[in-house]
């Protein structure tokens, strides 16, 4: 029995070591999404382009020009240009040329001196919802020192000071997704071994001559299961350190003994749950192209709604229940308590709890559904 | 006696097609047994049966004694195969596919060694084992293939056609080790195959199974015998009435018949070459000119052509699926 699984074992090892492009696949795919990710999405928006349509000319006209012009210097977040023509200006902004136009009406100074609703029209590009926010945010923080100036009578408010304690120490948004990087890599190797073997010697015909030996299901649903463990265990821990050397977050500084046994946990039931999904899926398949087709997809329904790329809070109602089943919600959620906040068992036994009750139920599912025949 | 292989009236259904038909077979222990037919006779099924790829629908078939059904583990550590495809893993090099699968039956590391060592040498591939199966050719693949069907020293060797595709220097090569190991290793061998020099040359018994059912069942010349096709001696002649040298000639003792045109005559006969000599010397005898003989052996093609008749089969179509498109047959598609 130990002689046949380990057979299974070393035969998977033998061939996974001699394909060195899936191996590079495997560990290059997660650092790219890291690099690609984690630089793209952080990004502070700066130099967003802003037509100035001034047709009061007055001196509250001028002030909002100077508030512009204090942001266009300070943070830099707009580029200002001065348009006369509101037609040419509204033109450019629908054919992308500015993110936004501000048209202070030719009354503008009146109603300010008068106190009479006096209105700023702000025209967004809120096709780019994300560079619309930033500017309505930036403009909309200068508009109260606009005020200031005309109240005649200053108010003057007990204002309290907030001060935000940051728990742990400082996370970039790159190192928060060394969590989400790490289960795409367990995901990948989940895919690209255990029950792909299967597929490919369906597809190849080896399978029949592994079925006219003594061994049994459960041998072979083992040994895929071995191989694919230990490779995609390798592989997530490689990946984890590519990680943290590349986005500079020291991991090996966080983790205690018994975070790095907790975390060896987290990825070798998260492995065994993904590999058990792969089973059930492929039980039966024959053809790698249906793989290929359905590791795309997987990756995208598990990857996405795991909490890696942005908090499960702020999904739906229907998109959290998915995520309350997704194994990689819970490995995204316990390894960010290991690897940020140095957390024990306490933190994330619930999530160690579901990954191996997950695992279990889908390996044996898996071994349920696998055909031991042509 | 004590038969390797016995079935009893073994049936096997796919829906409402029926690919084997009540075969009854009984091999003895130490013969070389072929099976024959055309494409989708039912050869693979009755192997795959045999090798427990595949249950029967009825009927009862023992390897060894054991049951394929009931005993099928049993039966799989008795039996080594070499399917019809190449089934040996392109990653892996030619030691470790026999390593790998000696490991499979459960055999201890010095055992393995000695053993694939010894098999290697015998197929010619000890200087080749470190190499991937993927350099090999395909008449070193399946030498490797028939080698590491024997590597847990089975009591019957099952081969699907063997030795298609490979070029006439490797089929030879294949049956001389197939002829070696039998003698050597008192294997019994069970090959189906469409060549019937193959079967001639290696078989003591052959069956000729066409839609699921034993057609013919014998040794190779007791089949010859059956068939009122025999050997052909062709002469052609001039100087002479064709119908009177042809009635001369049907009077010969071992002549079953004889047939004229208008250049020769088409002897049949069941002396072979034996009797050409007399042939000639009586056909000058009465004045002919003879120009040309030529003598037409009765081959095991003519057996199976007599049994399986000159139609070609009509396979069922396979399908391909409706989502892949081309690749897999599937049971639904276009």
């Amino acid at each position: 029995m130990m002689h046949r699984f380990l057979a299974i074992l070393e035969r998977d090892l033998r061939k996974f070591i001699r394909n060195p492009i899936v191996v590079a696949m495997s560990l290059l795919m997660p650092i790219i999404y890291l690099v690609i990710l984690g630089n793209s999405f952080q990004g502070e928006l700066r130099r967003l382009p802003l037509a100035v349509v001034d047709m009061d000319n007055g001196p509250y006209s001028a002030r909002v020009m100077e508030l512009l012009a204090s942001i266009e210097a300070g943070s830099g977040t707009v580029v200002i240009s001065v348009v006369s023509d509101q037609g040419f200006a509204m033109k450019a902004l629908r054919e992308g040329i500015f993110k936004a136009v501000i048209v202070l009406p030719p009354d503008f100074s009146r109603r300010v001196i008068r106190n009479d609703n006096a209105e700023i029209g702000l025209f967004l590009d809120n096709a780019e919802t994300i560079s619309a926010m930033t500017i309505k945010a930036a403009v909309g923080g200068a508009l109260p020192e606009l005020k200031r100036d005309f109240i005649s009578v200053r108010e003057h408010h007990l204002e309290a000071g907030l001060r935000s304690v940051e728990l742990y120490r400082k996370i970039d948004y790159d190192q928060t997704l060394i969590p989400g990087i790490v289960i795409m890599a367990i995901f990948l190797g989940a895919m690209t071994t255990g029950a792909f073997n299967m597929v490919m010697d369906r597809f190849l015909g080896v399978d029949e001559s592994y079925f006219l030996t003594p061994l049994t299901k459960t041998d072979i649903v083992m040994g895929l299961v071995a191989s694919g463990l230990l490779i995609t265990t390798v592989l997530a821990v490689l990946v984890l350190t590519l990680s943290s050397v590349i986005s500079g977050y020291p991991i090996w500084e966080s983790l205690s003994v018994e975070g790095f046994l907790l975390l060896a946990a987290v990825i070798i039931f998260s492995t065994l749950g993904l590999q058990g999904i792969m089973f059930v899926i492929m039980g039966r398949i024959n053809h790698p192209r249906i793989v290929g087709v359905l590791g795309g997809f997987l990756n995208v329904i598990l990857f996405f709604p795991s909490g890696a790329i942005y908090p499960v809070e702020s999904f739906p109602a229907w998109l959290k229940v998915f995520a309350d089943v997704n194994p990689e919600s819970y490995s995204v959620h316990a390894m960010r308590a290991l690897l940020f906040k140095g957390a024990g068992i306490e933190a994330v036994k619930g999530d160690i709890i579901f990954l191996s009750v997950f695992a279990v139920l889908l390996l044996g599912l898996g071994t349920l559904s696998f055909k031991r025949a042509l | 006696m004590i038969y390797a292989i016995e079935t009893d009236n073994l049936v096997k259904e796919y829906g409402g097609l029926r690919a084997l038909s009540g075969i009854t077979l009984r091999i003895p222990q130490g013969g070389c047994f072929g099976l024959l037919g055309p494409n989708g006779a039912g050869k693979t099924t009755l192997i795959r049966v045999l090798t427990t790829l595949l249950s029967p629908t009825s009927g009862r078939a023992f390897l060894m004694g054991h049951d394929v059904v009931r005993e099928a583990a049993s039966v799989r550590t008795r039996i080594g195969v070499v399917p019809q495809a190449m089934t040996s893993d392109l990653d892996l090099t030619g030691y470790e596919t026999m390593d790998i699968y000696a490991r499979f039956f459960g055999m201890g590391r010095s055992e393995r060694s000695e053993r694939i060592d010894e098999l290697l040498g015998l197929v010619g591939l000890k200087d080749r084992a470190s190499d991937l199966v993927a350099t090999y050719s395909g008449g070193m693949r399946r030498r490797l293939e028939i080698a590491r069907g024997l590597v847990h020293k089975p009591a019957i060797l099952i081969l699907d056609e063997p030795t298609i595709g490979l070029d006439p220097q490797s089929r030879h090569v294949v049956w001389g080790l197939l002829e070696r190991f039998r003698m050597e290793d008192d294997l019994t061998i069970l090959l189906t195959t469409h060549y019937m020099d193959e079967a001639e040359v290696l078989c003591d018994q052959v069956a000729i199974i066409d839609y699921g059912k034993i057609v013919a069942l014998g040794t190779v010349p007791g089949l010859k015998s059956q068939i009122p096709q025999k050997d052909t001696v062709e002469l052609r002649l001039t100087s002479v009435d064709m119908q009177v040298a042809a009635d001369w000639v049907a009077g010969l003792q071992g002549v079953v018949g004889c047939r004229v045109d208008d250049t020769g005559l088409f002897v049949s006969t069941d002396k072979g070459a034996q009797i050409i000599p007399l042939l000639v010397g009586g056909l000058k005898d009465l004045g002919a000119l003879v120009t040309s003989v030529t003598l037409k052996q009765q081959t095991l093609e003519d057996v199976f052509i007599h049994f399986t008749g000159r139609p070609i089969r009509e396979e069922e179509a396979r399908k391909v699926s409706f989502l892949l498109g081309a690749g897999i047959p599937t049971k639904w598609g276009r």
